[in-house]
């Protein structure tokens, strides 16, 4: 069977592909999207679960999730930089708030334009962004191999944890906080790191498997190969929810946290939809929904009363929450090229 | 071909050009400068590279997985092949769907399967105690062993492919003459078929030996992050440390020694093609 091509049924191919590849976009001009960077866990369950149908009720606009880490985030917002970013709100952890300020990559946080703004914590505003979580970290243990609660760091070291315990890769938070924490507790400072390296060289015989990003690691819980690591408080209570044996141990020398805030983004597609979606994330009832089981999401809303997991492992009220230490981020944040290199000579096999 | 058959393959080369080519230069010209801004070219990146220990050894541990996984897979790749070109027409179709059916999965799919059949409580581990092989389960997550293992089954087809298209096309009459000649099955596999096979052997080594090596997702899902081979090094100086110029030079220094390797598995398969038509 042979074609015929003449120009008229050529025109009238072409034609009617350039429709069929324009019609779904004429179809979809009608619904707004916004694109939102979020993070990997607990919180893009909640954003997917709680989120999203709320911000449809409120603008009938829907919301993609874009699930990147905060390093990463910032990694894509400099390369799009000057053209559109990949999406318009930002998730960041407090460290890469400062790159994200001397990059020029966000944009002030229209305050005016906010009406839950006002019933944050004071510790929570900010002109670049509200912060609307802290994370903390501790020990991470499963209950069923391990019947007393670890109570310090040093517990890691311990002997009868041989290939036991797990590490995280230092391109995530978690990774670089415990470092930094494990530093300051041996008696290093944010110039000195070599206690922090020395007592890693010493943990190596204990160490059972090191997670190169976040999703690895929570499956190595899932798969019994760690019984105890250092954890973040709210992937802890994710992975409960989920039937897996772990739980979360504050050791003595105290919490550490960091905080987490939203992010309008420079050049943003849909900046308005991206305000709205933030303040979303502000009011009362949306963080007193995030705050129960499973994401017990830690609340910056001062109407908020915690309650759940949170007051039992971590504080009884706002005010014990503001007292977790946090880090210099404006220190650490230079040296984190040399921190993973550091890291990847001392555990590399 | 003449001239206007050509300029038939003038769009093909275009995007090519501007969607491999293209981008290809500027991450060289990326590796040869300081800084992300461009502004100072200095061969640094490169010094820093080969002068460093650390990262050589990285280099090389990746090079030479590749050549594991390769002949783990080789070596269950070409029964397999063997097989399908032998089976009847009914079977073949089967052996063939069951051959291509890992592909239509997705690598993450896969991999994270195989954390599940090699971990302590996995599969394996649970078949081993069950026969009283081992006492204590077996620790193959994150070593090199598991790695190479689950890079050999998830590159399998890359690997039977090849071989079995140009198992199918070997004349019939070659292995008969060798039996009326009088070598039995092993002798007529050795002296004839193999080397027949040559091609299509190199063909799915070098298809499977760049599939291994630059198998980001395997390698860093089941190696963990003490085992750094090149793609997670480049994915951490990227992205980690934000320090693009170097990550730049470690790619380009790491496609080049997978070129090189590729240049030589390829004059390896012309020099035995001229050998098999002659």
């Amino acid at each position: 069977m042979t074609f015929r091509t003449t120009r008229r049924s050529l025109i009238k191919g072409i034609g009617t592909s350039a429709l069929a590849l324009a019609a779904p976009r004429l179809a979809l001009a009608q619904a707004k999207t916004l694109v939102a960077a979020t993070f990997p866990g607990t919180w893009n369950e909640a954003d997917r679960q709680i989120i999203a149908p709320a911000f449809k009720q409120l603008t009938g606009a829907s919301v993609t999730q874009s699930i990147v880490l905060g390093t990463d985030q910032v990694s894509r917002l400099v390369a799009a930089k000057g053209n559109k970013p990949p999406f318009d709100v930002a998730f960041f952890d407090a460290p890469q708030v400062i790159d994200a300020v001397r990059d020029g990559l966000i944009v002030e946080y229209p305050l005016t334009d906010s009406p839950a703004y006002k019933e944050l914590l004071p510790s929570a505003q900010d002109k670049w962004g509200p912060k609307i979580t802290s994370q903390v970290i501790g020990i991470g243990y499963n209950p069923n191999k391990i019947k007393t609660p670890p109570t310090s760091w040093d517990d890691l070291w311990d002997p009868k944890y041989k290939g036991r315990v797990g590490l995280t890769a230092l391109n995530s938070q978690l990774g670089i906080a415990f470092i930094a924490e494990l530093n300051r507790v041996k008696g290093g400072t944010d110039d000195n790191f070599d206690p922090a390296f020395k007592a890693l060289r010493e943990l190596l015989p204990n160490v059972g498997a090191v997670g190169a990003n976040l999703g690895a690691f929570a499956t190595l819980w899932q798969q019994e190969q760690i019984d105890i690591a250092p954890y973040n408080f709210n992937f802890v209570q994710t992975l409960k929810a989920k039937d897996v044996p772990v739980e979360f141990a504050i050791p003595t020398s105290g919490p550490v946290g960091w905080t987490t805030s939203l992010h309008l983004v420079a050049n943003a597609a849909e900046p308005e939809l991206a305000a709205k979606y933030i303040d979303l994330h502000l009011g009362a009832a949306i963080q007193e929904q995030m705050l129960k089981p499973p994401f017990d999401v830690i609340p910056t809303n001062s109407k908020v009363k915690l309650e759940g997991a949170i007051t039992r492992s971590l504080a009884k009220t706002q005010d014990d929450l503001a007292k977790i230490r946090t880090l210099d981020w404006a220190k650490l944040n230079p040296q984190r090229g040399a921190l993973i290199d550091r890291f990847n000579r001392d555990i590399k096999i | 071909m003449n001239v206007s058959d050509t300029k038939l393959a003038l769009p093909l080369v275009a995007l090519f050009v501007a969607f491999f080519i293209a981008p290809l230069l500027v991450l060289l010209a990326l590796s040869l400068h300081g800084d992300v801004a461009m502004k100072t070219w200095t061969l640094a990146n490169y010094a820093k590279f080969f002068s460093d220990s650390f990262s050589t050894s990285i280099l090389v541990d990746t090079l030479l997985l590749g050549v594991k996984a390769t002949l783990v897979c080789l070596v269950f790749g070409f029964p397999i092949a063997w097989l399908c070109a032998r089976a009847g027409a009914r079977w073949q179709s089967v052996l063939l769907f069951l051959v291509i059916l890992p592909i239509l999965t997705s690598v993450v799919v896969r991999t994270f399967s195989w954390i599940v059949i090699l971990g302590r409580q996995g599969v394996l581990n649970q078949i081993a105690m069950g026969l009283g092989l081992v006492n204590e389960p077996l620790k193959l997550l994150y070593t090199e062993t598991g790695v190479v293992m689950v890079l050999a089954q998830v590159q399998m087809p890359l690997m039977v492919l090849p071989i079995l298209t140009v198992l199918s096309r070997m004349d019939p009459n070659l292995a008969d003459a060798s039996r009326v000649l009088g070598a039995g099955e092993w002798r007529t596999l050795w002296k004839v078929t193999l080397p027949l096979s040559i091609p299509g052997i190199i063909a799915g080594c070098i298809l499977t030996y760049s599939a291994s090596i630059t198998a980001f997702v395997t390698q860093s899902l089941i190696g963990g992050a003490r085992l750094i081979y090149m793609p997670l090094n480049i994915y951490q100086q990227a992205v980690g440390a934000n320090n693009w110029p170097f990550a730049a030079a470690i790619s380009i220094i790491f496609m080049i020694a997978v070129i090189a390797v590729v240049a030589v598995l390829s004059a390896i398969a012309r020099r035995s093609e001229t050998h098999a038509r002659a």
